[in-house]
């Protein structure tokens, strides 16, 4: 088992969801985090997809996406040649005022935005590598995490262009 | 072409007539009175009046089958779409070119569960190839120019347009015929030329080559180049059930079909190859049986299909080749009679033309030791009718009985369901046959159980005068259920016996309908000559024996040299 990233551009349809998200769903595929944005061509859509599974699932996911007529392009992103972000927003318990300093001290070691302080909790913004994340929300947990959101990956190729177009 | 100010339900209809829709096999309904009400004054196609949606569908799917153009069905909002499902999914798993209209409320109310609504486009997404939700009339043109484009191109397959009532009433000005289609939809159909040399050399060297032609082959309209190829390398040819027909099966290199019911020396070949030419198959467990150490152990794999997401999907292959079945076979032969002379009769040859022999629907002896009635009849049903005859087939043992001993002479001419085994699919594409090809005889092989799943449409084909010719196997069970049964469960019969059965010919002529019952296979010619003699719709009540059983077959787990019941085989 390992994460892919799968970066596709889709005619920006209603119903393109449903049809991409289905096609996970009927091969018993879990998605684990799905991101859709507008992107620099009008009337398309990106989706950047992570997933689990093997390269032999992976292979298969790709052939079936790029069956479905809105899916334009398909591009199977590599960990070392792309950049990949998460954005993650977090409101940390902060009991007094000792432990609203260290959360702040290490908010800002690991490059966090603070976004609201309160007298009993901080609320924060990383947008960071997804590993770096999970570390971060790992060392907040000690302090109680009292809401979090992460918005899913979304991820860019290095090299220019990239990827198969159809 | 300048604009034209028309309805949705006109665009619909010119755009039907530009895309070369002769029939339409459909029911109305409130949601769509405006596109009846163009179709009442449209000449130019003949629909159908069906008795449920899903014999329209399933009509759709063998008048395709047989023309090779694109059927067409409609059906309304709500419970008229819902009954097409299993139609659409039936033609979709075998790649069958079927464009579907359906009605659905008006734009303004969809979400409310409004009267006859069904979220057509959310049930009928995974069943289909692409489909449609219009929301603006001006879209049509293109809408369905990409439908049909859709359906008939690539790996073929169902396109449903669904149609709200405003978007049908509804005027716009537009361009009819443009021919815009998706940046997304390239279908891949040109083979690549290193791998189409790599195959050559494979297949010059080979000692034992063959090849296992599937319902691609057919669909590409490839037999013509099959066979040339078959020919030219000495190599016999074994088929899927959907590839029957592919190759003449009295072609003394046809070993007729392989898989789980099929030949014992299909399965053997595909056991013994040294190169092994997979042609328009997806390799189903059907044909593979489930040990696939004994499928092709020997063999380079080779797998030419226009659809990449077949590759290595259900087997791991050695030279893949995707695209258009016709062109790589005629990009082979080209190469392949450049580089070498036809070669004289090798040893394979001559072991092939004997298993030939010995293949039940390739040649015609009739009655042999240990053979059923149901055997039997279906024997007779291949001498009687000529070469241009189809046969449809419901599903169950009578399916499997016509596979096994019907001698398919023609591309086209044997219709079956193939990937959703449909129960109630034989007759309603029966329909959609004849109407596709009037002049030629038309032979429902059904089961009773089947037949019972869609007899009501015996009423469109008297109104339509639409003389198709059911043979019942009148075995009183669910039968194939029953012989699992009787092989792998103590013979339990739970709920496969179907009791009283109707009197079916007395059903068929309540119809107004031809109806006999042949209780012996003798009597059967004569039945049938009667059946078509009358020029009406016919049913004939065949009896046979209430335990006959399906044999020789891959038992479930097996694989393809572990055959059961082959004693009735006859061996070489
Ligand atoms: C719509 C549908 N329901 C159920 C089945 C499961 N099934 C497969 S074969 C079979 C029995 C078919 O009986 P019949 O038509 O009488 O044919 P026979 O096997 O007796 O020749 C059944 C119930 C099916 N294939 N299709
Ligand atoms: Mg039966």
């Amino acid at each position: 088992m390992q994460t892919h990233i799968i970066s596709l551009l889709v005619e920006d349809n209603p119903g393109v969801l449903t049809r991409m998200s289905g096609m996970f769903t009927q091969r018993g595929i879990n998605i684990t985090s799905l991101t859709v944005s507008p992107c620099e061509k009008e009337g398309l859509s990106r989706m950047t997809v992570a997933i689990e599974g093997s390269e032999s699932e992976l292979e298969m996911v790709r052939k079936q996406l790029s069956n479905l007529i809105e899916v334009v392009k398909v591009v199977d992103l590599k960990e070392n040649e792309a950049i990949i972000r998460d954005l993650c927003l977090l409101k940390v318990h902060a009991k007094d005022s000792g432990a609203r300093l260290e959360v702040m001290q290490l908010a800002e070691s690991y490059g966090a935005k603070i976004l609201d302080a309160a007298l009993d909790s901080v609320t924060l913004e990383l947008t960071e590598e997804p590993k770096k994340i999970d570390r971060f929300v790992d060392l907040m947990r000690h302090f109680g995490v009292k809401q979090l959101f992460r918005t899913g990956v979304t991820a860019i190729g290095i090299s220019a262009g990239g990827g198969v177009e159809k | 072409m300048a604009k034209q100010k028309l309805s949705g339900a006109e665009i619909v209809v010119e755009e039907l007539k530009t895309e070369g829709a002769e029939v339409a096999f459909g029911i109305p309904g409130g949601a769509l009175l405006d596109l009846y009400d163009v179709l009442y004054k449209e000449e130019a196609i003949r629909h159908i009046l069906m008795r449920h949606e899903q014999c329209a569908a399933h009509a759709a799917d063998g008048y395709a089958r047989v023309s090779g153009k694109a059927g067409v069905c409609i059906a309304t909002s709500g419970p008229g779409a819902t009954n097409l499902v299993t139609g659409l999914a039936n033609a979709n798993m075998d790649s069958s070119p079927v464009v579907a209209l359906t009605g659905q409320v008006p734009t303004s109310v969809i979400g409310t569960n409004a009267f006859q609504e069904a979220s057509t486009f959310t049930i009928t997404m995974p069943i289909t190839k692409h489909n449609f939700l219009v929301k603006r009339t001006e879209d049509l043109p293109k809408v369905i120019h990409n439908a049909f484009y859709i359906a008939n191109t690539g790996r073929k397959g169902v396109v449903l347009v669904d149609l709200p009532t405003d978007i049908l009433a509804g005027k716009a000005k537009v361009d009819l015929h443009q021919k815009e289609t998706f940046a997304g939809y390239k279908p891949n159909i040109k083979p690549n030329q290193v791998q189409i040399k790599r195959v050559v050399e494979i297949l010059a060297n080979a000692e034992r080559p063959l090849i296992l032609a599937g319902g691609g082959v057919i669909s590409a309209d490839a037999a013509v180049e099959l066979r040339h190829l078959a020919d030219f390398l000495g190599a016999p040819v074994v088929t899927t059930l959907m590839g029957k027909g592919a190759i003449p099966e009295n072609h003394p290199f046809c070993l007729g079909m392989a898989g789980m019911h099929g030949q014992l020396y299909a399965n053997r070949a595909i056991n013994e190859c040294d190169a092994l030419l997979a042609l328009g198959t997806r390799f189903s467990d059907r044909t593979t049986g489930w040990q696939l150490d004994q499928f092709a152990p020997d063999a380079t794999l080779i797998h030419v299909d226009i659809d990449t997401a077949e590759i290595n999907k259900n087997i791991q292959v050695d030279i893949p080749i995707v695209g258009d079945v016709k062109l790589a076979l005629s990009g082979i032969l080209k190469l392949l009679e450049k580089k070498r002379a036809k070669k004289s009769e090798s040893e394979w040859e001559k072991r092939i033309k004997k298993m030939h022999e010995a293949c039940d629907s390739c040649v015609e002896d009739i009655s042999r030791e240990g053979a059923s009635v149901s055997d039997i009849l279906i024997k007779e049903i291949s001498r009687i009718l000529d070469d241009d005859a189809i046969v449809t087939t419901e599903v169950g043992q009578c399916q499997m009985f016509a596979a096994h001993y019907y001698m398919t002479r023609k591309p086209r001419t044997f219709i079956s369901s193939g990937g959703l085994g449909t129960m109630g699919f034989g007759f309603p594409a029966a329909i959609g046959a004849k109407v596709a090809a009037p002049d030629k005889k038309v032979v429902d092989i059904a089961g009773d159980g089947s037949f019972l799943m869609t007899c009501q449409d015996l009423a469109t084909c008297v109104e339509n005068d639409i003389p198709v010719v059911v043979c019942i196997l009148d075995n009183r069970y669910l039968g194939m259920v029953r012989q699992w049964q009787e092989l792998f469960y103590e013979k339990k019969y739970a709920h496969t016996g179907l009791g009283i059965t109707p009197d079916f010919v007395k059903l068929a002529e309540a119809f107004g309908c031809y109806g006999e019952r042949v209780e012996k296979p003798e009597d059967l010619k004569d039945a049938l000559n009667n059946a078509f003699e009358s020029g009406k719709p016919a049913v004939l009540d065949m009896i046979v024996g209430k335990e006959d059983k399906v044999l020789p077959m891959i038992p479930p787990g097996g694989g393809i040299t572990g055959m059961i019941g082959t004693e009735r085989c006859k061996h070489i």
